[in-house]
């Protein structure tokens, strides 16, 4: 309990600290000590990355008090919060190493590490939320936690996106909320459970049809977070603006919150009550024109990171196809989705990072001949650029393998094989997207002009962390089966 | 007859006596005997809520001993002296976080009149609360809006006088309306006692008698007192009113004044109609459909504003709107939600006007959000506090506006024709709330170097800062453990019938 | 319900009142005519009270001669009711009419609507 409970509140508190003891200067007052700030935002972070990892083992749960009668604020560690907060464990830190150089750069340090680190807490306690109240909860406060980040620089750019962000993000909770009241009201109690719903059986018999409304409410609305069509807008917006390590994590942790919400609504209503309904048929068909929009809009976009972040918006819906296929091995693909997502996209906006650090440059065209004077990042962006495409034996790979396999054989007529196939296409597009960025940046042509080239390597804070995560998206390829296990104990519900 | 019996009796008497004796005191002493004065009455309305838990029944308490069809009469339950206590604890606090203004906002000769009317209005917001006997609540009723009037013009500057010239007239409208329906009730009844008129209203329903002249009695009844707690059509005089008052009274107005209407048409929903008559009347329905126009139009006036003040008070409009939408929704649910609502909604009004001047003051004294950019940096506590307050008002958990938006939602859940439109509404009203607070909580923290004003710390407002961190601990126990007082408003709401 | 207008015709002549003053205090933007819109609608009210506390051929309920027997005097409730209204709808034109001198010596006009217009135009 008491791990639980220090893994959520110690960053929160840490974070509070940060935002009131290094507090951005008024004029006429002394500057924040950069050296404190940075050091004590470390320690921070790695003891909190400690307190996760040991509340991973944690068994038990607790309900810390009721917010209502019979609304407990209850946490507790099951298979899918323990894949979610591994993914938080290892991003976050890394991303906050790599923003310690970054930031260098930007103002107001204290304000984006206090956020940050409240980020860190509020994403714990997501993973570990033991029913649907502390997870909307939580929810919501990730939204308002994760929006300083979003608005950082300040400029009306930021702060128009950020708002971007924070209306589509309450818009979506809201629609989730008013399923929760609903749920409330038909099932036993909010605890999640995983695969076989908690909704009473004479619920189902009496207004099915209103609950299936509801379900999909939910999921709508809990898909904006994971930028599902049609609520995506936002994603392509708030992510490029935030300085490059917290895209990272926006990109890569945050959006996931929005996943974690749909395996848990899944798992409130049951798989066996949704499957075949038009429930399931529109929200296949929503993830897929999702899958295939992202990927087309990230074909088209000039600047890296807005390509990234329209790549993100499409990945993330192969990750909610997989889930609204709705049996054991399209879940096991997802699940493996998010983790190799996860690492590749916080290690490709890392490089995107590295790049704008070292030589100010955001539009893809202008990077030609980048590989030679950054090496170690751009082969770090090309092996990760693989595995987003999916070529054994990356991450990438494994998990939509996975996916398809569990389309093919889902038995659902028509989209068991148009789904495998938008994959395929939307990993074409993703190859066309991301790999031009390598070819040129290694094979500038014969008209470059090499007299130009200089070494431009950042330093080891930043290339650490990026060949860490590239080296991790790579591992869970090679062995995936670890993983795979705590999976299988996730989808069986334990 | 227990002792304890006599705490309303006292409290009403006493605030009005104290508000009578201020007249002659010094500003100083006025100001001391103002505050003992509510924290008196604040004690003995926990006295007296604790021994009506115990006991789990209301009492009625004769006022000159004469029998109930002639005397008047004070009545008490568990409801009513919660309400009063609140009421103390509130007003006290905006009466603490407006102190350190007053000078400023009002010539130094008339502090003692402004003390003489915080306690008139006390006074006659217990009365409300208490009284038992019709008429006395009309003449309650109008000391209620002469005092609020006085609270809104004792800042002399042209546009107080104009709000509250034109607060006086909706006031008056609304107060006519319910000596209208108060007359035609007596004369259907023959009764000014809440509960003699009810019985009677239950019989004349029986015998299918004078059913007309019945609704048309309620319906103005509950127009006028609409009217003055500023339902959204006839809301036209709050923002000039909540905007250019002094700090206290704009506090005191917005979470208080409204609410004591508010709470009086509970109670003649209750205790002189009778719940399930009102509810087979088409009249929930109009209150229904106006909470739910209030709670969208009251945001987009509120969005469009550019006024601090003024964007506060007309998310009070929408706020209200919330109340009446869970009178409208006819069951006991909805009416418990509505009650939690006044309590969350007074704890987080009265706080958004206390920080919001914290934040002005930083911006030498401007309310347009321009100037107030950094003003949360210039002034810690209260950036905090605003923040609070709307988060509170976006209802994020963890702060009572979430708790009184659940109780809506619940309740809606249960009421087949209304719920989709309540959910929808309550769904954009949040987005619109969000849309404007959020705006500026960002507006007020993001950065601003340049800024002319000075910062303020710490030591210069300690009793300033010290009621903030009162408002956000209220705001924050609402919202945590918000079940005891649900309970208790249930209660309450049981010991009516 | 058209012969019962006829028979209760104090009730429908101060409803029509009622009316008047209503719209008057609500529409005119004098406010002098307002506050005289305030006062018609009280009285309006009062004048229903007595109508309805009015027992035909009895007299008003103060005690002359020592006769004490209730069939003598009209229902005195109203009557008190309308004393108590009376001295309430007094203090409040009072503070309306001290509020439009305040007014006018500020604006020169009672004009609500102008005076709004110069409100706008101070900007304050």
């Amino acid at each position: 309990m008491y791990l639980i409970l220090s893994s959520i509140l110690f960053p929160i508190l840490a974070g509070l600290f940060l935002l009131v003891r290094y507090r951005t200067p008024l004029s006429g007052e002394k500057p924040v000590d950069r050296q404190s700030l940075t050091a004590m935002a470390g320690c921070s972070l790695i003891i909190t990355a400690i307190f996760v990892i040991a509340a991973l083992f944690a068994e038990k749960g607790f309900t810390l008090f009721y917010l209502a009668q019979s609304l407990p604020i209850y946490f507790r560690v099951d298979s899918v919060g323990r894949i979610f907060s591994l993914l938080a464990v290892i991003v976050i830190p890394c991303a906050g190493f790599f923003s310690f150089e970054y930031m260098k750069h930007e103002e107001h340090e204290s304000r984006y590490y206090g956020f940050y680190l409240l980020v860190f807490g509020v994403f714990n306690a997501l993973c570990f939320a033991g029913n649907l109240i502390t997870f909307y909860l939580f929810f919501e406060l990730l939204t308002m936690s994760s929006m300083p980040l979003v608005l950082h620089n300040g400029s009306k750019e930021a702060v128009m996106a950020g708002l971007k962000y924070l209306f589509y993000s309450l818009c979506g909770a809201y629609a989730a909320l008013f399923g929760i009241y609903f749920l409330y009201r038909n099932c036993g109690s909010l605890t999640f459970t995983v695969v076989d719903g908690a909704l009473r059986a004479s619920a189902i018999t009496e207004h099915g049809g209103f609950l299936l409304v509801v379900a999909f409410v939910m999921l709508l609305g809990f898909g904006v977070k994971a930028g599902m069509f049609p609520m995506h807008a936002w994603l392509p917006t708030a992510h490029p603006v935030a300085p490059a390590p917290a895209s990272a994590v926006l990109s890569a942790v945050i959006v996931k919150a929005g996943v974690l919400a749909t395996i848990r609504v899944l798992g409130m209503f049951g798989t066996d009550f949704l499957k075949g309904t038009w429930v399931q048929t529109a929200w296949l068909c929503l993830t897929l024109v999702t899958v295939f929009m992202g990927s087309l809009l990230a074909y088209r976009e000039p600047v890296l990171k807005k390509r990234l972040a329209y790549s993100t918006v499409s990945q993330l819906s192969y990750i909610l196809f997989g889930l609204a296929v709705m049996n054991d091995t399209s879940f096991t693909g997802s699940l493996l989705h998010v983790l190799a997502h996860g690492f590749i996209k916080a290690a490709l906006f890392l490089c995107a990072g590295a790049i704008i650090y070292r030589t100010g440059k955001t539009r893809v065209e202008e990077m030609r001949g980048i590989g030679k004077e950054m090496p170690v990042t751009m082969w770090c962006f090309t092996i990760a650029s693989l595995g987003l495409i999916g070529i054994p034996p990356t991450g990438g790979f494994i998990s939509k393998w996975f996916l398809a396999l569990g389309s093919l054989n889902s038995g659902i007529p028509v989209f068991d094989v148009l789904g495998p196939v938008i994959l395929l296409v939307s990993a074409l597009l993703t190859a066309g997207y991301l790999l031009p960025l390598s070819i040129h940046g290694f094979f500038p042509g014969a008209d470059y002009d090499y007299g130009s080239l200089q070494k431009r390597e950042p330093c080891k804070l930043m290339t650490m962390p990026i060949s860490i995560l590239t080296f991790l998206s790579v591992l869970i390829g090679v062995f995936p089966f670890l993983i795979i296990v705590v999976i299988y104990l996730a989808a069986t519900g334990r | 007859m227990n002792f304890i019996c006599n705490f309303p009796f006292f409290s009403i008497l006493l605030s009005l006596f104290s508000g009578t004796i201020c007249s002659v005191l010094p500003a100083k002493a006025a100001k001391v005997v103002n505050r003992v004065v509510i924290i008196v009455i604040g004690l003995m309305s926990a006295v007296l809520l604790l021994y009506l838990l115990s006991t789990g029944e209301s009492f009625i308490y004769w006022m000159g001993h004469f029998p109930a069809p002639w005397g008047n009469e004070i009545r008490a339950g568990v409801l009513e002296a919660g309400m009063a206590l609140f009421f103390c604890i509130i007003m006290y606090l905006s009466m603490a976080g407006g102190a350190h203004k007053l000078p400023g906002e009002v010539v130094e000769s008339k502090h003692n009149l402004y003390y003489i009317l915080v306690n008139l209005l006390l006074s006659s917001l217990l009365a409300l609360v208490y009284t038992n006997d019709m008429f006395t609540a009309y003449v309650f009723v109008e000391i209620n809006t002469i005092s609020a009037c006085g609270l809104i013009m004792i800042r002399q500057v042209g546009r107080t006088i104009e709000a509250a010239v034109r607060y006086m007239i909706m006031s008056l409208l609304g107060s006519g309306l319910l000596l209208f329906g108060l007359c035609i009730m007596y004369d259907l009844t023959g009764h000014l006692l809440m509960s003699n008129i009810k019985e009677s209203v239950g019989l004349l329903i029986a015998n299918g008698e004078y059913q007309i002249p019945l609704i048309v009695s309620v319906a103005l009844m509950c127009i006028g007192l609409c009217i003055k707690s500023a339902l959204f059509p006839f809301h036209a005089w709050l923002p000039d009113a909540y905007g250019y008052s002094t700090v206290s009274s704009a506090a005191i107005l917005s979470s208080l004044v409204s609410k004591g209407y508010i709470f009086l048409l509970i109670k003649i929903i209750y205790r002189v109609i009778g719940f399930d008559i009102f509810n087979s009347t088409r009249i929930i329905d109009v209150l229904f459909v106006f909470g739910l126009m209030g709670m969208i139009f009251g945001s987009l006036s509120a969005i469009k504003e550019n006024d601090i003040r003024r964007m506060i008070a007309f998310s009070s409009v929408a706020q209200i709107g919330y109340i009446y939408m869970g009178f409208g929704m006819g069951t006991q649910a909805g009416m418990v939600a509505s009650i939690f609502h006044i309590l969350s909604h007074a704890a987080t009004k009265s706080l958004l006007f206390i920080a919001a001047i914290g934040l002005t003051d930083v911006s030498g004294g401007s309310h347009k959000f321009i100037d107030l950019t950094g003003a949360a940096y210039r002034n810690k506590w209260a950036g905090a506090a605003f923040t609070v307050g709307s988060l509170s008002m976006v209802g994020i958990p963890l702060f009572s506006g979430f708790i009184s938006k659940l109780l809506f939602a619940q309740a809606a859940v249960q009421v087949e024709g209304k719920m989709l439109a309540s959910l929808i509404v309550l769904g954009i009203s949040t987005v619109l709330n969000a849309v404007y607070f959020m705006k500026t909580v960002i507006r007020i923290y993001a950065y601003a170097p340049d800024a002319p004003y000075k910062g303020i710390t710490f030591r210069d407002m300690k009793a300033y800062a010290v009621v903030l961190v009162c408002f956000i601990l209220l705001n924050v126990i609402l919202g945590v453990s918000s079940q005891p007082i649900v309970d208790m408003i249930g209660q309450g709401l049981a010991m009516f019938a | 319900m058209g012969p019962n207008l006829f028979v209760n015709y104090g009730e429908a002549v101060s409803a029509i009142l009622f009316c008047i003053g209503f719209t008057n205090l609500l529409l005119q933007t004098n406010l002098i005519k307002k506050i005289i819109g305030l006062n018609i609608m009280d009285s309006a009210i009062y004048l229903f009270l007595a109508e309805k506390g009015y027992i035909a051929g009895r007299v008003a309920p103060i005690v002359v001669n020592g006769v004490t027997g209730t069939e003598t005097y009209i229902n005195p409730i109203p009557s008190g009711l309308v004393l108590t209204g009376i001295v309430v709808s007094v203090s409040v034109t009072a503070l309306m009419l001290s509020l439009t001198i305040r007014l006018y010596t500020r604006y020169h006009t009672l004009d609500l609507d102008e005076i709004s217009t110069q409100l706008k135009k101070e900007g304050k």
